[in-house]
């Protein structure tokens, strides 16, 4: 008996076993493990990250800027607004870069891309705008790349699921920007800004 | 006019690489320790904890590598807690006792089993990170924490010894 022999010998002797364990349950164990991991740290530091920092927020300008949660108006809130699941970066030219990691917390996104000024609706639960925004129909010529483009690296890096450059400045009048995901899809799209969709 | 992306989300990718490294996973923990339902749990375990760390783990050189690792050391921490409470079968005779080894639910050759079962603790993990895992030499050397020399030399002693005990059954099984 050789090697090769030896070892399809060894390998078809274990070939029949197979895990019975849903992929959820390993999940739903995971948070578990993740909350344990998290109880010793949370607690130490509980004065220091009570607020905003629940949900993980770094702020990356100076100190005395407002939280994100607390931003409603434009230029209320820090240049980079860094969460675990995004961040938006708003650039010196106007432009706004969003890196998505993780499709959570839509609505302080919203209000993050409302307070740089731009006239957005993001919900993360849904792929139709319908019940409160309408789609905006761009006139032939013009481009969605000229407003806004998206990259999205799919290769698991930083988990980053995309990265959208939006130009306001380029955005036509009455017109607003959504982001929708269900299940494994995220939307782009423009919208007719109304105080119903896009505030 | 919406652009649509396709997300991939780690819960995804994680659910995908499950699917793909469950089964090999346990079946490397099962030879490495010879218990399918101790087996079925540190791996378990296991693969909690790389979704706990899924952004460090998914960039592993060897994810699954790094799940059986954590399941071997789990076994390890699990024995030290209980080792002045439950006696240490004779291993071998682990694949006598299907009942008490977990092995009543599997369909591992009982033969083999007791054959690997006979070789150090040491030895059989590498043959299991080798064999099962598919791993290369220098992989399996920086899984275990040892030399790559070490690792082929318990690789070569490890095959003779199976040879050794595997060859009369074979010459059995041919005779009948």
């Amino acid at each position: 008996m050789n090697d090769n022999e030896l070892s399809s010998m060894v390998c078809e002797s274990v070939a029949d076993i197979r895990s019975s364990t849903p992929v959820d349950q390993i999940i739903s164990r995971g948070h578990a493990v993740r909350a344990r991991r998290r109880r010793v740290p949370a607690a130490a530091g509980a004065l220091v990250v009570a607020g905003g920092a629940a949900l993980g927020v770094t702020a990356l300008a100076p100190s005395g800027h407002p939280a994100p949660a607390a931003a409603g108006k434009a230029g209320s809130h820090p240049a980079v607004v860094r969460l675990a699941a995004w961040t938006v970066a708003k650039q010196a030219n106007g432009e706004i870069d969003v890196t998505i990691r993780q499709l959570q917390h839509p609505a302080q996104l919203q209000a993050t891309l409302r307070a740089d000024g731009l006239p957005a609706h993001v919900s993360f639960s849904t792929r139709s705008t319908d019940a409160v925004c309408q789609p905006y129909g761009l006139p032939g010529r013009v481009s969605p790349k000229m407003i806004f483009s998206v990259a999205s690296p799919n290769d698991g890096r930083d988990g980053t699921i995309a990265f959208i450059t939006i130009h306001p400045s380029r955005l036509p009048s009455g017109a607003g920007l959504a982001l929708i995901s269900e299940k494994a899809l995220l939307g782009i799209g423009l919208v007719h800004a109304s105080q119903q969709c896009t505030g | 006019v919406v652009r649509w992306v396709v997300v991939r989300t780690q819960q995804q990718d994680f659910a995908e690489f499950y699917s793909n490294a469950a089964d090999e996973c346990l079946r490397t923990v099962v030879v490495s320790i010879g218990d399918q339902d101790t087996a079925q749990e540190l791996v378990d375990e296991a693969f909690a904890r790389a979704w706990s760390s899924w952004r460090t783990v998914s960039r592993h050189p060897a994810p699954k590598a790094w799940v059986v690792r954590t399941a071997l050391n789990a076994g390890i921490s699990r024995w030290r807690r209980r080792r002045r409470e439950v006696s240490v079968p004779d291993p071998a005779r682990a694949a006598d006792l299907p009942a008490a080894s977990g092995a009543s639910a599997s369909q591992v050759d009982p033969q083999i089993m007791a054959a690997l079962m006979r070789l150090p603790a040491r030895q059989r993990e590498v043959v299991a990170l080798r064999l099962i895992l598919d791993l290369d030499t220098a992989r399996t050397a920086e899984v275990l924490g040892i030399a790559p020399g070490t690792v082929m030399a318990h690789m070569g002693r490890a095959m003779a010894a199976l040879r050794l005990d595997l060859q009369p059954e074979l010459q059995q099984e041919s005779r009948s």
